[in-house]
């Protein structure tokens, strides 16, 4: 049993409790948390929804399968009408510097957890404090402490594989005896290389000394229940998996199919699909897809909402559309921290902080590589198992920004060198039969690729904003993108180099790094090149604070300006330290929920 | 091996016994679905391919209980799936003693369904009519012929019901010396998960009956005019039903009354490809292939390492738990082997390609 | 030409085994042969595809006659790989083989030797991307596809350099 598919009538005759804007993680979430006490909510989904059978998703696999350039969106088919900006593949984003924003989102049902990697790391206690600690970037209202429930919450909806010593190592506070719904993904072969030849050792971080220690991501993907987890929860964790219209009995661990980027086709990682497959109470969840919001009505009289404006269109490759209102009590937009920012703006919203579409954050990730001098059969398992999680936090943060180390499985691929890539140069050059298979076992089996996501605080002239000029297909207005990286961030990815220079002469490693000039994201620091690349943690354009004087929304998620309204996703982050942003987004989204049920009981 | 006429239940020894027949029983089924399941031209035929691997899965649950239940009792597991015969000779009957119908090995079909069924075939049990005899006149009887030549089960349900009674009559004779096993060879729920029904960790008389009637419902169902199990989830039977009907059943989980009543689904209808599947030799054996050739080199291969993967799972079930993770890992490496015999054509044989050998005669 | 005979698949089935190093098995395994060999020759054509399989056939049993193996690999480098004709077309099949991609042909062949309708850069088929040989050369799945089981990962890899 899944939510139920609606169509622009019944939802132009029907008034519901709360009209959502987007069928992500977020959006899903609240969905799930209202109708399970009595609300009927709308969720307006931009992109298709054909992924809800089973047919549909193996459409996606299928189309993944045939697609040449395997990137994030490759699964997703294009959709002119609500077009998922894909690095810089469509000219969705008018990127107007001075730097690229470049990365990815997925506009179909599941949002972008459709393609996301599943890492599912909390913020640290000193990430909510980044202003008052280390004088950079915003604060939170909230503490660590506040949503640490909301993050246990996230973490059963999600069905985190984990180990919370790991986690506590680098001062993460939990509850005691609380574990991970699952243990932790086992760590790669390769990561236990690194591992003999790095634990221990130190890196000299602005006259403060860092220990480096490998240690296991937390993630949204299936691996084996944590008895433990009992202890905490009255019960252990069962997995769940695919999501289907039609029954079907079964939830995979993680196979090691090595494609979490873009899908996962046994579905052991979690999209919020599998949130939208298991409301208790679908028939109080309506879903009308490919209907893009366009405009929030307000009614002047009292300064609510009354109503989402949108255009739905019934053949994606048409430009053909209709226009309809939603209308409820409560408005929750969901849509991704740009997606929401350009909704408002393109509504006019009124602003009393000025701040909607500002402070636009992400993670840009400096990409080192190199080959092992021995065999470690690079690309096999998830795409991250393991990585040095010491530089996330530390008293240097005053000077420049913390960073978190991922050891990629999955080879040089993302540096623009793939298998595919070194083939074709060894047939180019000749090589053919058993000389070739050696050749790519040398030239592959031995990739070694570290990725070093940064943190970048929040800054008020990274924004996105909206322009007459630059509109899609719809009429809907594109994201104009104004972003710059701050020094404080450079210093940080040019230590980042040198860090990894220091591990792959400890590894014996070839170091093949190289930073072509010509790269959108070329960047000198002194006197060294570099290049980053997106991480598609887009934040902060409708930060949450203590007054409507400096955020857009409270700590509740609650807009300033519009007492109907909530931003929820992590537009609403004030800072995103070095954890990837969906737990956070989840957490967050129950957090709210609870204040919207307040809202609507009164 | 004994004949696969079985006596009843009268000793702790006979409950071992009967356990291992139920073991070879559920694994028993493991190849014909294995093999129609890798028949399966890839990206065709979803429906098929989403029902018949969960029920594998299952069918790997199903065993695990057994074994679980068979290690509580105190039985030795050593030798069990590495003796020879633990896998049978197909075609083969099943080892209930059944003699209806043969099990054959072979590609996706009609006819491959039609036994799908008959494996997973509910008989209905009335009420007034006694399963087995009366303990006392069995008893009479054994003294006498030893076996019981008039019993047979007509479908594993009937099976694990003898191994029910058998339990109950012991547990009340031996008490809980009956779990003499060592509970550290129990495979626990984080070892295995699909889902679809749980593992049960079984250390006394409850969690027995608990795990035993499990395997049987998951098959064919908690009642009768009933579809689902006690999970609310669609029986094997009738998820193979559907691949012969074309169509979905639909199970309501919140008021299982109203779901599809038996033979009559009302959900989504779909169409088989019956073409669509790889015309693999039926029952192969290592000697339909040419001797020295690839074919035969990948059959022994396959054999082999489907050898080595019961090794690894009587290792697991034998106190080392976390080996079956991995276990299991291996029946993937058997799929990427089991593809490439179905795709070579056996020299000499017109349209006919290579299969899988489980056992080596 | 006509190349719609057995013997001309029997040629492309060897000519395949020796450029990609893999065992008659393994590319019947992966299920492709006749797409393939439809694919190649309905881009190329007869001529040169036959031309191709004619020329690798007469090599291979030269080689066999003079019991000198010297003499395939010496012929598939330079009377093949390094022919301007046959050359591309034959690594053109060593990467369909390896990744299910066929690459159009580099403007100096088709200048040469004639631009071909169909000779564009595309995956031949949704499900022979999973049958890419370069997969199992590097003792990995196809990122997507043939999962290996939980945990293998961590296992050695199963490769290695001789």
């Amino acid at each position: 049993m899944t939510i139920k598919s609606v169509d622009c009538q019944t939802v132009s005759k029907t008034f519901y409790d709360a009209v959502i804007v987007g069928s992500g993680v977020a959006g899903a979430i609240v969905a799930k948390q209202l109708s399970e006490q009595g609300k009927n909510v709308l969720i307006l989904e931009a992109g298709t929804s054909r992924d809800l059978t089973l047919a549909g998703f193996q459409s996606y696999v299928e189309t993944f399968y045939g697609a040449i350039a395997k990137h994030a969106n490759s699964p997703y088919p294009l959709n002119l009408n609500a077009l998922s900006p894909t690095d810089g593949l469509n000219s969705y984003f008018e990127e107007k510097g001075p730097m690229p924003l470049s990365g990815s989102y997925t506009r179909v049902t599941g949002g972008t957890t459709m393609h996301w990697q599943g890492t599912t790391l909390r913020m640290l206690p000193d990430d909510f404090k980044l202003r008052s600690k280390y004088g950079q970037g915003l604060d939170w209202p909230i503490e660590y402490t506040d949503l640490m429930p909301y993050y246990r919450k996230a973490e059963y909806e999600i069905g985190v594989s984990g180990n919370t010593k790991e986690q506590k190592e680098l001062d993460i506070p939990f509850l005691p005896g609380y574990v991970f719904p699952m243990k932790e993904l086992p760590p790669s072969y390769l990561d236990e290389q690194i591992r003999e030849k790095i634990d221990g050792t130190t890196f000299d971080l602005d006259k403060e000394t860092i220990k480096l220690k490998l240690s296991s991501f937390p993630q949204g993907r299936n691996s084996v229940p944590n008895p433990d987890y009992a202890l905490y929860h009255g019960d252990v964790f069962v997995p769940s998996g695919v999501t289907s219209e039609n029954p079907l009995e079964y939830g995979e661990r993680c196979q090691g199919n090595a494609s979490c980027v873009p899908i996962c086709p046994v579905q052991a990682k979690y999209d919020a699909r599998r949130t939208l497959g298991t409301i208790a109470f679908p028939d109080r969840v309506h879903l009308l897809s490919q209907a893009v919001a366009s405009r929030v009505e307000i009614d002047p009289e009292n300064g609510r909402v009354t109503a989402i404006h949108y255009k739905h269109y019934k053949d994606k490759n048409s430009p053909q559309y209709t226009i309809g209102t939603a209308k409820g009590r409560l408005f929750v937009l969901a849509a991704n921290a740009i997606e929401n920012a350009k909704l408002m703006l393109a509504s006019e919203l009124l602003s009393t902080s000025g701040l909607i579409g500002n402070n636009m954050m992400d993670h840009p990730f400096i990409l080192t590589w190199a080959l092992m001098p021995q065999v470690i059969g690079t690309m096999r398992g998830p795409l991250v198992t393991s990585g040095i999680g010491t530089f996330r936090k530390g008293k240097f943060r005053k000077q420049q920004s913390a960073f978190g180390i991922a050891i990629e499985n999955s080879g040089w691929g993302w540096s623009g060198t793939g298998a595919t890539d070194v083939l074709r140069d060894a047939v180019n050059r000749n090589r053919y039969g058993k000389d070739l298979r050696q050749e790519l076992i040398d030239r592959i089996s031995r990739q070694l690729l570290l990725a070093f996501m940064c943190e970048l605080p929040a800054d008020y002239s990274n924004r996105v904003t909206i322009d007459p000029q630059y509109k899609d297909r719809l009429g809907n207005y594109r994201p104009v993108i104004h972003f710059n990286i701050s020094d404080y961030c450079k210093k940080t990815m040019a230590d980042a180099r040198k860090v990894s220079r220091e591990i792959f002469k400890r590894l014996k490693a070839e170091d093949y790094t190289h930073y072509k000039n010509s790269d959108p994201a070329y960047f000198e620091y002194e006197g060294e090149g570099y290049w980053y690349r997106g991480g598609n943690h887009f934040s902060g354009t409708h930060v949450m604070g203590t007054s409507k004087h400096n955020s857009v929304v409270n700590k509740n998620l609650r807009s300033w300006d519009y007492e109907n309204l909530y931003l929820v996703g992590s537009g609403s982050m004030p800072s995103i330290g070095t954890a990837n942003t969906t737990l956070t987004i989840a957490a967050l989204s129950f957090l709210a929920s609870e204040q919207m049920l307040k809202d609507l009981n009164t | 091996m004994k004949s696969d006429r079985l006596k009843l239940i009268t000793t702790i020894e006979d409950l071992r016994y009967y356990l291992i027949q139920g073991m070879k029983i559920e694994h028993a089924t493991i190849p014909p679905y294995l093999t129609a399941l890798y028949s399966l031209k890839p990206g065709s035929n979803l429906e098929a391919f989403h029902m018949i691997r969960p029920i594998v899965v299952e069918e790997m649950l199903h065993l695990t209980l057994a074994a679980n239940v068979f290690n509580a009792v105190g039985g030795n597991i050593e030798g069990v799936f590495t003796n020879p015969e633990f896998v049978p000779r197909y075609p083969t009957k099943l080892p209930t003693g059944e003699e209806e119908f043969l099990v054959n090995v072979g590609k996706f079909s009609k006819q491959a369904v039609k036994t799908f069924l008959n494996i997973e075939r509910s008989k209905e049990v009335t009420q007034d009519e006694p399963l087995v005899g009366s303990r006392v006149k069995e008893e009479f009887l054994l003294s006498i012929f030893g076996y019981d030549p008039t019993k047979s089960f007509s479908s594993i349900r009937l099976f694990y019901a003898e191994v029910i009674r058998g339990l109950y009559a012991l547990h009340k004779e031996m008490g809980d010396a009956l779990f003499c096993g060592d509970p550290q060879k129990q495979i626990s729920r984080e070892y295995y998960y699909n889902g679809a029904g749980d593992i049960i960790k079984v250390t006394d008389f409850d969690s027995a009956i608990r795990a035993l009637t499990l395997i049987q419902e998951q098959g064919e169902g908690s009642r009768t005019e009933a579809i689902y199990d006690a999970e609310k989830k669609l029986c094997h039977y009738y998820r193979f039903e559907q691949l012969e009907l074309g169509q979905y059943y639909v199970v309501d989980k919140n008021e299982p009354l109203n779901s599809d009543k038996p033979h009559c689904p009302t959900g989504k209808t779909f169409t088989v490809d019956w073409d669509a599947v790889y015309p693999v030799k039926e029952n192969a054996k290592l000697n339909d292939y040419p001797k020295g050739s690839e074919l035969y080199t990948a059959a022994q291969d396959f054999q082999k390492a489907y050898s080595k993967f019961l090794e690894e799972i009587e290792d697991s079930f034998n106190g080392n738990p976390e080996k079956l993770v991995l276990a299991v890992g291996g029946m993937f490496r058997l799929r990427d082997l089991a593809n490439s015999l179905i795709r070579n054509p056996i020299p000499g044989m017109d349209g006919v390609n290579g299969a899988p050998i489980y056992r080596l005669d | 030409m006509d190349i719609d005979t057995p013997e001309f698949m029997e040629y492309f089935l060897d000519f395949s085994v020796a450029v990609t190093g893999f065992s008659r098995f393994d590319l019947q395994g992966t299920g492709q042969v006749s797409l393939y060999f439809s694919t190649i020759r309905g881009i190329i054509g007869d001529q040169i595809f036959g031309e191709l399989l004619q020329t690798f056939h007469d090599l291979d049993r030269k080689a066999k006659r003079e019991n000198n193996q010297s003499v395939l690999t010496d012929g598939i480098s330079f009377e093949i790989l390094v022919s301007g004709k046959l050359g591309p077309i034959a690594r053109n099949i060593i990467k369909l083989w390896y990744t299910a991609i066929w690459y159009q042909l580099p403007s100096p062949w088709q200048e040469k030797f004639g631009a071909r309708q169909n000779d564009i850069t595309f995956i031949v088929s949704p499900y022979a991307y999973p049958e890419g040989l370069l997969w199992p050369a590097i003792g990995v799945n196809p990122p997507g596809a043939k999962a290996p089981g939980y945990g293998t990962w961590s296992e050695p890899p199963s490769v290695k350099l001789s």
